[in-house]
């Protein structure tokens, strides 16, 4: 099963072990999804509570501070939220979970020097950077959805891609905020609460494949 | 393998396949990329090419359409090459380091495709993305293959974002080639180099 020799060629059972490994692997790197699910209604809020306080008070503390102090507040909640969470009995650290923390670590690590970087150079006003950042989070979801072979993750992908390409065409600043805030509604909140309860669903069964 | 009841502990000898597995795995997925790496290369010498062909060319606006669409076809093509003679190995790990490819690749061309039909292309957060895009695919494979090299190649293409947005424009094509230097064409250059190795060390083994 280990041996990357071209060459060798894999019997029947070796075939059929590798098969269920790689369900197994599914399995569990989706249930790892479901178990931090509250990871994306959590981003989903903050998201809703920075559009929220810079599109309804008008005052040039708002303006600049907004998103700034509503970004740094999820960072923070996110790892209290990591260690306060309860890990249930028998949870694996697999290399299926192992590849999802990857792909979102790394998109986190991206995305706050992205960010960052265009709040420092105040480019934030920018079509492109607001489509980038939905993109980014596009990607995120896709790569997960190929890896855990996961089709509504992958529905999720598509619309927030689909939002940031629509954001270069609209090419209004309104259609930019209602693309964002129809993207934290869906892409965030609604698949949070959907992969939350899948998660109280299957009980802690890590390796339910049905899920 | 995949039995992860609490009240029967893994052995020590299922420890140490598992770690066994997940290195052979880890090794799979490294090799896959050293087979793909004169990918990195050809798209190096496809942006370098591009970048030509606009400064210097008729109908420069044509380049990175024409290019970038040619890069693809060459890729589809070799794979299908690949597949028909059935040299197309696939591992979880690897399937994992074409699924992180492929959706930055998608990901490029929507997004490029976008900002050009609606001219948003010449802008700094538009440049930056590019940069930040690969050094996200480079970032996340670095990780999944847990490989320095790769990780210092996305922290390449991160701070070439990251100057993107602080230099003033007419630097960011120099910005571009350099990270393209480092990021594309000189990785690439090694991890042929190493694939290279790696296939003198299997004949010499099978000899």
């Amino acid at each position: 099963m280990t041996n990357p020799d071209p060459e060798s060629i894999p019997s029947r059972d070796d075939l059929l072990q590798r098969l269920e490994l790689m369900e197994a692997m599914i399995a569990e790197g989706r249930g790892f999804t479901t178990h931090n699910a509250w990871i994306f209604v959590l981003w989903g809020l903050v998201d809703l509570a920075g559009w929220s306080w810079q599109h309804f008070v008008h005052t040039q503390f708002a303006g600049a501070w907004a998103w700034p102090i509503c970004l740094i507040a999820g960072v923070v909640l996110t790892i209290a939220g990591k260690a306060l969470q309860k890990t249930p009995p028998g949870v694996p650290n697999s290399i299926a979970c192992g590849r999802v923390l990857a792909v979102w670590a790394m998109m986190g690590l991206a995305m706050a020097i992205y960010v960052a970087s265009a709040m420092i150079t105040h480019f934030t006003w920018q079509y492109s950077y607001v489509a980038a950042l939905l993109m980014m989070v596009g990607m995120a979801h896709a790569i997960s959805a190929v890896i855990l072979r996961w089709r509504v993750q992958g529905v999720v992908a598509a619309i927030w891609w689909a939002g940031g390409a629509a954001i270069f065409f609209l090419n209004s600043r309104r259609a930019t905020s209602d693309i964002m805030l129809i993207e934290m509604c869906l892409g965030m909140i609604a698949f949070g609460l959907y992969a939350m309860l899948l998660e109280r669903r299957r009980g802690g069964h890590w390796t339910n494949k049905t899920a | 393998m995949t039995d992860f009841d609490t009240t029967n502990p893994p052995r020590r000898d299922d420890l140490v396949q598992r770690i066994e597995l997940m290195e052979a795995m880890i090794a799979e997925g490294r090799c896959t990329t050293m087979r793909y790496g004169w990918i990195f290369l050809m798209w190096g010498l496809l942006y370098y090419a591009a970048i030509g062909w606009q400064m210097y060319l008729p109908a420069g606006k044509f380049a990175w359409p024409v290019l970038m669409v040619l890069g693809v076809v060459i890729i589809q093509i070799w794979r299908w090459r690949a597949l028909r003679s059935g040299r197309n190995h696939e591992s979880p790990r690897s399937r994992s380091i074409g699924a992180v490819w492929g959706t930055v690749g998608c990901a490029f061309f929507l997004y490029m495709g976008a900002a050009a039909a609606s001219h948003h292309i010449q802008s700094p957060a538009v440049n930056a993305t590019v940069m930040f895009f690969l050094g996200l695919a480079h970032a996340i494979s670095a990780v999944i293959l847990r490989w320095r090299v790769q990780g210092a190649v996305a922290a390449i293409w991160f701070a070439g974002g990251m100057a993107m947005f602080f230099a003033p424009y007419p630097a960011s094509l120099i910005i571009f080639l350099v990270a393209s230097f480092f990021g594309m064409v000189l990785f690439g250059l090694y991890t042929m180099m190493l694939e290279h190795r790696r296939a003198a060390t299997l004949v010499q083994h099978h000899a």
